[in-house]
């Protein structure tokens, strides 16, 4: 893979020993937001894959006498009206959002480069037909379809994976596409061609690999729009459902109470947000990393 | 420019014509009758029930009577509400709705292409940087966190403005509007930005300065036309934003809109009332797709030769 990347072309090689992996590793380092970006990411993610092992409290555990309590030394972030603590409650929901940022996403990444490479590759009326599909499923209100489709099949977390994903891939397949035209017109296709390797083999092997800085990009930027959908629907009630929480339902309990106790509303909210400031950045930061002739848009 | 006009609308009817048809099947693949929760129902009265609403015909035959019901503009009575149809739901949510949008995307527009403009005189200086810095927290705090957010700073803890409601205090609507329009302002600074920034290094401008003209001139007369082509290729889809965003934010502030209408109505599995407003909002986003297209072109006179052939 490292070696594959080096020749992504998006400028000449300036000189020897400095690929174009490195110069892109080197650009990234400098980015100092987009480092503390990444590390507090590699943080959340750490925490929470050992929620059930670091959590104070258990998940369920409620204490209705002490009920909805302000921060203090025993619930650092308070907690619900059930007396349930609220830092654990928000540990969990990080592991639902994140879970299916991430999922969702990767199915978004898996269809998309697929579409996206096939069409781009074989070109003429099979690239008219698949692109029009996209243009197609472009124009359909997807966030409507999606409530349409848990109303109807009841959410769970599979169909939000499932819907997620199926909305998200659209403009990964434009972008692949593009990268893929592009890719295409160069030598060592040709010589691939002539080398006799099958078409299959051909994009696998030398398409996608070398089209891989901007799909980096692209998903970066896609999981947090993924995250943000799935608490979209949590907090229209639509998404996970209790007793489950994840960050949407969170914030849509404490919209609920903020009145009396505000820290159910900002602490859920607070998380989501920073989530998302970072994920953002690592995207903006990999992208000037990985593509500086891209523009800031 | 007519022959772009009849290709979209050769896209658009299919796209329309697709959503109707995934939206049908998709709600008679639901599990259960829509009458399942009534209990004790005689069967001779469910039979009416089904007759009335023309459930005890083949499915593709009632999928083409509600093709030409659609046609003839009925979208067909509520499931839930038995004396209201949908078109009076829709006809009673959708002006609200409608109002909230136009207020939020006027806030977007009138806050977001100055600040992306001013952004773009100086790249990379704190003129550049303090707009795009807010821009970047407007795109991060959902509508369901600014929301609340505004609601806590200026209903409850300040008491400046209303909480809730639509056009029954003074002010109720800003908050609302704000909420709506935020996202949009930070998408519409950060993409008049990179517009303007790509018109401004070209020749003509370069000329226009050589000129003597002030700056000011240049960036408003000279450069906005090619900068606010982007802005216009985005309100389309942001539309389509707009109305789903519209749904959190009429829930929030419990304003009678189509949004929370259509919410109600997946919670009480309203299906008639689903599929109705399903069809009106994809038609409506569809056609705002059109609009922005062909406006587009019509600004872009470059793309017209492309539309040409």
């Amino acid at each position: 893979m490292q070696r594959i990347t080096e020749q992504t072309a998006t400028e000449p090689v300036l000189e020897e020993g400095s690929s174009l992996t490195r110069d892109a590793m080197h650009r990234l380092f400098k980015n100092r937001l987009a480092l503390v970006s990444a590390g507090f990411l590699l943080l959340l993610i750490l925490v929470a894959l050992l929620t059930p092992w670091i959590a104070p409290y258990a998940y369920q555990d409620q204490n209705l006498l002490l009920g909805a309590s302000s921060p203090s030394a025993q619930h650092w972030l308070g907690t619900d009206t059930l007396g349930r603590d609220q830092l654990t409650r928000i540990l969990y929901g990080t592991r639902v959002s994140l879970m299916v940022g991430f999922v969702a996403t990767a199915v978004a990444l898996g269809i998309g480069v697929l579409w996206g490479a096939t069409a781009g590759y074989l070109g003429g009326r099979v690239d008219n037909a698949m692109m029009r599909i996209v243009d197609v499923l472009y124009a359909l209100p997807f966030a409507i379809f999606i409530i349409l489709l848990t109303v109807i099949f009841g959410s769970s977390m599979l169909l939000l994976f499932l819907a997620i994903g199926a909305v998200e891939w659209l403009t990964m397949a434009r972008i692949v596409r593009g990268q893929v035209l592009t890719i295409k017109r160069q030598e060592y296709i040709e010589a691939a061609i002539a080398m006799g390797l099958s078409r299959w083999r051909i994009i696998r092997r030398h398409v996608i690999p070398n089209a891989v800085g901007p799909i980096i990009v692209y998903t970066t930027l896609t999981i947090p729009s993924v995250i943000l959908l799935e608490s979209f629907l949590s907090f229209l009630g639509l998404g996970i459902q209790p007793p489950q929480s994840s960050w949407g339902s969170l914030i849509s309990d404490g919209v609920e109470n903020m009145e009396n106790y505000p820290w159910m509303l900002i602490f859920p909210a607070l998380t989501l947000s920073v989530t998302l400031f970072a994920l953002n950045f690592l995207g903006d930061g990999l992208r000037d990393a990985l593509d500086p002739r891209a523009s800031k848009d | 420019m007519l022959r772009f006009l009849c290709k979209r609308l050769a896209l658009a009817i299919p796209v329309m014509l697709v959503v109707i048809t995934i939206t049908f099947f998709l709600i008679r693949l639901a599990p259960g009758g829509p009458f399942d929760q009534e209990r004790n129902v005689p069967p001779e009265v469910m039979a009416n029930l089904h007759a009335q609403y023309n459930l005890d015909a083949p499915v593709v035959r009632q999928y083409f009577d509600y093709l030409g019901d659609l046609l003839r503009g009925d979208l067909g009575p509520s499931f839930r509400y038995t004396t209201r149809s949908v078109n009076e739901m829709i006809a009673r949510g959708f002006p609200v709705t409608m109002e909230l949008g136009l207020y939020a995307i006027l806030f977007a527009l009138l806050v977001g292409m100055p600040a992306g403009i001013i952004a773009a005189m100086r790249p990379n200086s704190l003129q550049d940087y303090v707009p795009m810095s807010a821009a970047m927290v407007g795109i991060c705090l959902p509508s369901f966190v600014l929301g609340p957010i505004l609601m806590l700073i200026f209903g409850i803890w300040l008491g400046w403005l209303p909480v809730s409601g639509w056009g029954s205090t003074p002010g109720d609507k800003i908050l609302p509007a704000i909420t709506l329009g935020s996202t949009y302002a930070a998408y519409i600074a950060r993409i008049t930005r990179g517009g303007m920034l790509e018109v401004l290094s070209q020749d003509y401008i370069r000329t226009a300065r050589a000129k003597g003209l002030s700056t000011w001139r240049v960036v408003m007369v000279h450069a906005l036309r090619g900068g606010v082509t982007p802005v216009v290729s985005y309100l389309g889809p942001a539309l389509a934003g707009l109305l789903a965003g519209s749904f959190v934010v009429e829930t929030i502030f419990q304003i009678p809109g189509l949004g929370r209408f259509y919410i109600q109505a997946a919670f009480n599995r309203d299906y008639t009332m689903i599929m109705g407003t399903t069809v009106f909002l994809a038609g409506l986003i569809i056609l705002f797709n059109l609009i922005a297209d062909v406006i587009l072109v019509w600004l872009n006179p470059r793309l017209r030769q492309e539309a040409g052939h």
